[in-house]
């Protein structure tokens, strides 16, 4: 039995070629997820052990808890260092200062793609993991010492001129010298810099305290010894680790910040890839065990048991499965380095080491993809051990019905309940976020078989009325058709001009235009040749092939439905995203316009904050009536640990004048009692903190500073002040100095002179951005888009998977109708209008997919914003995305198409109408 | 030329009167002129047809007859265009057809050739009165409503034209068949083996709508075949033997036409 299916593997290359490539690319995902934040965590594990290779002992302040908007601001008493060096065991001991900022070069700050600008204090120590490869260290005021990397980038060496841009202000520098930090020329995509220590001081405001003291212990004392000598030396404010600790911690929460969102988002859409390749796999055993029903007859007649039917077609499955999943791990890696070169094209720099495989990745891979293998084709295989003997001596390929089939309306309403449920529960029950979202996530996948059991009921009706405008169908195909070239020309013309840009680069610009000439008249021979067939004399024919491909489509409903279900899943998590973009989008424009009241916002480059005085900058310009500075911080209320909500400060008095509260209880006059130490607060975290108005409560800041604060007021506002809201007052007292991430001004009116006026009020502060709210608005939306861009390349993965599935259908059913295809030519329909018969099918069967995969997206979508409306999120329907959506569906059609159709057309009359 | 084999020459005197005899020549719907047919190379050639002559004329049912290996379906197909000969040429109503291209081949299908097959080919989609209108809507035709009326008519389908062809039986399928192949008006229609999988009650039935589409329409067809009783309906009937044409006769009751079958396979 396994020879057997081994041979029907073998024998049926393209078809198991297909079947395999569905599982390859579902666990290239998965696998590429993991190999792509694995080399992310190993990447900074590296820097940090690198940077604490010379430290036994390193000394911070204590952080109540991380804060996600700053670090520590306070740091440590520089007297401290004495103590230090005073303790028993202690070889040297430095302090030094580290901040982040900007870097300007002649005004212009210098992007860094989201990575921080870091400026550490020059340590002049072998501690110091820092070695000078050109020029000197920073020894006077002024000097600024700068990473290698930074230095080939900006085409910098010693002498240059350097602005450096911190929180305090604009300081301007000399580069004396150029740095690589341990082996490394730069820490990731970060910017490092070297400066004196007093500049330091100046620069982060830091007088008479330093951000850290880095110890290396004296001969024969060890670090962890060390560590516990110095602890006791000093007092609670100060967190002593060894250095071998300090790397650890520092890397492990920097690569659980990036992969508690990479994991989660890419694992997703890896698993959809999957679920996706589990109907394309189910779908193409069932039509493979339908065409060998005589087979399967033949070897039961010939004394085969039920059993060993069954091991036959798993075990084929089981072969794919491996082989497939074994190829998906390798393409696993390209999928990683292909991800590496996405981010770096949307300009977010993560370090990378190299691609690790680790065996949690192999273990992984392999038991998902063997597993899907076999789970999906057990359904089929179930049925081939139904098939009779007797069937071995019967005309035609169809399996008896499944004894179960009347009863599967049912079980899709039971299917659907379940997934609702998993659903509703993830969303309103308790639990942890982790296990809720599981729930979301199986209750969308019930939700997704539901449909895709119920939708052969569809299909007729889908394909009836898709067939019934054969007019529409031959011109919407053709339209496709002339976008698939187009998108086939694009792809091949990118790729072959990259190829060629790495081969050979002064040929780029000859290569490109040939290139471009080749496709434009490819489109136009295509549009022409469409255009002449949809409205010349062959018009006729065309109705016929589109009204063969409708009965060919309604032939086999099930079948269909499951080709098309492969193409809805994809396209319905497409539009999910699609559709809850457009409200988180409309959500934010709309809060925005109701909300804030200024005309312009002033941000940082990068995500800086700004200098404290640029609110007075903005202030003192003629045409601005109010400036209100905005600052951001993260804190803890009464000890609650699971919500720290974010704390925001501004000028009452300005704010008022900026911004529109939406009062839930309270009026705009609480504001000026804000002064006073009270707070107001956003609805939803007044709720999750249970607290209202007339109660007090306490803050700790990430330093550890509390302050005692009463609820004055609440409101609504859950996409732009979305915390708590103290005065500047409060603000002081908890925070050594003021650093607004936003100012709002109003000045009566945007316009270019006025914006001009800011921006020369502030020409000496180059990270601060001036925007007019609509430039704001744009902005904000256009880092959406960007993210929303790489989910759906993601998702376009799965796009192609289910395309591979309407290939896998179409080959299979074409092969079955061999001999009537031969008795069409025979009859007189020619090549062009059998190929045409296919694609016609191909489109009914995509835009099934495309109609209930938009359907299920926008119900989905529905659920889910409806549940998030606390959060601010609407309802909005993007209709331009959903129509391109199902352009996409039509466009994958026509593509699927083309080899089935080749080789339909190539049939030879004469070997098909004798075809058995 | 005498192209006989010297055995089959030898046995003359036995065969019914009429057969081999100059035909009268009408006008010649096809006229194949030395059609050769290899299949393979080398040793491993095998010749399915090896000279053959013929004219046929219209408004006659010509059956070819032989036993298997004989060559017959081979020569069908060539005459109908489905084959091409490696030597030799066909002239189909005026139109070479040996060298088309495919586009003119498809061409032709659509305007001179109508088939009938054994195993019937209906489209399963499709309703029986679809199926008879198929042909006209793959050409994109305007359809001449009397002329389909008509041909329902004479296939006796009248109740069963919304019928798919899975509820209909082999012989109501084979009549659909035949309307289908004659809905175009082709010059020639040929039929294979088209009572190959009927019993003998629904296999007159299609025969006898073969024979009055002659009668009353004036349809040349082409009908290969090994049963004695379906060939006794041709005007004239070809035997084929080893790729070659051994006997060329007019009408033949079955006896008759068994007695030459055993003729041939006496011969062997």
């Amino acid at each position: 039995m396994i020879r057997i299916a081994w041979r029907s593997l073998v024998a049926h290359k393209l078809r198991s070629f297909l079947t395999a490539l569905a599982i390859l690319l579902g666990v290239a995902m998965i696998s590429g997820t993991y190999v792509f934040t694995d080399q992310i965590d190993r990447a900074f594990d590296e820097v940090f052990t690198e940077a604490y290779s010379g430290t036994d002992v390193t000394i911070t302040r204590k952080a109540s808890f991380t804060s996600q908007f700053s670090q520590a601001l306070a740091g440590l008493p520089e007297s401290m260092v004495d103590d230090v060096r005073a303790v028993d065991g202690v070889g040297e001991a430095y302090g030094y200062i580290a901040g982040q900022g900007a870097i300007a070069l002649d005004g212009e700050v210098v992007e860094t793609g989201g990575s921080p600008t870091l400026f550490f204090s020059y340590v002049p120590s072998e501690i110091s993991a820092t070695s000078y490869v050109d020029g000197e260290p920073p020894a006077q005021t002024g000097d600024l010492g700068i990473s290698q990397k930074f230095a080939e980038d900006e085409g910098l060496a010693p002498g240059s001129s350097v602005t450096v841009i911190t929180d305090t202000g604009a300081y301007d520098t000399r580069v004396s010298g150029v740095f690589v930090f341990g082996s490394e020329s730069s820490l990731g995509g970060s910017v490092l810099l070297n400066m004196t220590f007093e500049d330091g001081q100046t620069w982060f405001d830091m007088a008479g305290r330093v951000s850290e003291i880095d110890v290396q212990a004296a001969e024969g004392v060890t670090p962890d010894e060390l560590a516990a000598r110095i602890r006791a030396a000093l007092s609670e404010e100060a967190e002593v680790k060894t250095g071998e600790q300090a790397a650890a911690d520092q890397s492990a929460q920097i690569s659980e910040a990036i992969g508690s969102f990479l994991n989660p988002v890419l694992l997703s859409f890896g698993g959809v890839a999957v679920l996706v390749g589990a109907f394309t796999i189910f779908n193409a055993f069932t039509m493979t065990v339908a065409q060998r029903r005589r087979e399967f007859a033949m070897l039961r007649a010939l004394g085969a048991s039920r059993r060993q039917v069954l091991f036959s077609v798993t075990g084929e499955a089981l072969g794919v499965g491996v082989v497939a999943s074994i190829a998906g791990l390798f393409v696993g890696l390209g999928f990683a380095a292909g991800i590496n070169e996405l981010m770096k094209a949307a300009d977010v720099e993560i370090p990378l080491s190299g691609l690790v495989m680790e065996p949690r990745t192999v273990v992984v891979g392999l038991a998902v993809g063997i597993s899907v293998a076999l789970l999906s084709a057990l359904i089929p295989a179930v049925r081939a051990t139904r098939v009779p003997p007797i069937a071995a001596l019967q005309e035609g390929s169809s399996l008896p019905p499944s004894r179960y089939s009347r009863l599967m309306p049912y079980l899709a309403v039971v299917v659907a309940v379940v997934g609702i449920a998993g659903v509703v529960n993830g969303m309103y029950g308790a639990g942890s976020t982790t296990q809720r979202l599981l729930g979301i996530a199986a209750g969308a996948v019930l939700l997704f078989v539901a449909v895709a059991i119920s939708s052969k009921y569809f299909v007729a009706p889908v394909a009836r009325a898709v067939g019934g405008w054969p007019m529409a169908l031959v011109i919407v195909s053709g339209l496709a058709m002339v976008a698939a070239a187009a998108a086939v020309w694009g792809l091949g013309a990118g790729l072959s001009v990259a190829l060629v840009g790495l081969l050979w680069e002064g040929a780029v610009q000859v290569v490109g235009i040939v290139l471009g000439a080749a496709g434009v008249a490819f489109v136009l021979w295509i549009l022409v040749q469409e255009a002449r067939e949809a409205w010349g004399l062959t018009r006729r024919e065309n109705l016929s092939a589109a009204r063969l491909a409708r009965g060919n489509s309604m032939r086999n409903p099930a079948r269909t439905a499951a080709t098309a279900a492969a193409l809805m899943v994809g396209l319905g998590v497409v539009v999910f995203v699609a559709v809850f973009a457009q409200g988180l989008r409309s959500s934010f424009i709309d809060s925005f316009d109701q909300v804030v009241r200024g005309d312009y916002v002033i941000t940082g480059a990068n995500f800086l904050p700004l200098p404290a005085e640029t609110v007075r900058r903005v202030e003192s310009v003629p045409e601005v009536d109010a400036a209100a500075g905005i600052e951001l911080q993260q804190v803890q209320v009464d000890g609650n640990e699971t919500t720290r909500p974010p704390l925001y400060a501004a000028d009452p008095y300005t704010l008022e004048r900026v911004w529109d509260f939406d009062w839930i209880d309270g009026d705009d006059d609480v504001l000026l009692e804000l002064e006073g130490g009270g707070a107001v607060l956003e609805q939803q975290t007044a709720d999750s903190l249970g607290l209202r108005v007339g109660q007090g409560f306490e803050v700790l800041t990430a330093e550890g500073t509390t302050t005692d604060l009463e609820v004055l007021g609440i409101y609504r506002d859950p996409i732009m002040l979305n915390g708590l809201l103290v005065s500047t007052a409060v603000y002081d007292r908890l925070y050594p100095r003021r650093q607004p991430f936003m100012i709002l001004a109003s000045t009566g009116g945007a316009s270019a002179a006025t914006t001009q006026a800011i921006e020369s009020a502030l020409a000496d502060v180059p990270t601060a951005q001036v925007l007019t709210a609509d430039e704001y608005k744009d902005d904000v939306v256009g880092q959406l888009n960007q993210l929303l861009n790489l989910f759906y390349g993601l998702l376009a993965m799965s796009v192609i998977i289910s395309l591979f599935g309407i290939v896998n259908t179409l080959v299979l059913s074409v092969y079955e109708r061999t001999r009537e295809i031969g008795m069409l030519r025979a009859i007189g329909a020619s090549r062009r209008q059998i190929r045409r018969s296919v694609r016609y099918e191909s489109v009914i069967t995509s835009v099934i997919g495309g109609l209930l995969g938009i359907v299920v997206g926008v119900v989905f979508a529905y659920i889910v914003t409806t549940r998030f409306g606390g959060m601010g999120i609407k309802f909005a329907v993007p209709g331009l995305q959903l129509l391109v959506a199902l352009g996409v569906a039509v466009v994958a059609g026509v593509l699927a198409a083309i080899l089935p159709a080749r080789r339909a057309a190539r049939i030879d009359i004469l070997e098909a109408i004798h075809y058995e | 030329m005498d192209i006989r084999p010297e055995s089959t020459a030898a046995m003359q005197e036995q065969l019914p009167p009429g057969c081999d005899a100059a035909l009268g020549a009408d006008e010649a719907v096809i006229v194949a002129r030395g059609l050769g047919r290899t299949y393979g190379e080398g040793i491993a050639a095998v010749h399915a047809l090896r000279g053959v002559d013929i004219d046929l004329a219209r408004g006659h049912l010509t059956g070819i007859m032989g036993p298997s290996g004989s060559g017959k379906s081979t020569l069908m197909h060539i005459l109908a265009g489905l084959d091409e000969p490696t030597e030799g040429s066909v002239v189909l109503d005026g139109t070479e057809i040996t060298d088309l291209k495919e586009r003119a081949l498809t061409q032709l299908r659509r305007d001179k050739i109508g088939f009938i097959f054994q195993t019937f080919n209906l489209l399963p989609t499709l309703t029986a009165e679809e199926n008879i209108r198929l042909p006209l809507t793959i050409a994109g035709r305007k359809v001449d409503e009397e002329w389909v009326a008509q041909l329902i008519d004479t296939v006796g389908l009248g109740d069963r034209l919304t019928h798919r062809p899975s509820e209909l039986s082999g012989g109501q399928q084979q009549r659909v068949a035949v309307a289908r192949a004659l809905v175009g008006r082709p010059a020639v229609l040929f039929a294979d083996e088209p009572t190959g999988n009927l019993d003998s009650r629904t296999g007159d039935e299609v025969l006898d709508l073969l024979r009055r589409s002659v009668e009353v329409m004036g349809q040349t067809i082409v009908m290969v075949t090994h049963d004695a009783h379906a060939a006794s309906i041709a005007d004239r009937l070809l035997f084929l033997q080893d790729g070659r044409i051994v006997h060329d006769c007019a009408h033949m009751d079955r006896d008759e036409i068994f007695e030459v079958i055993k003729s041939l396979e006496d011969a062997r």
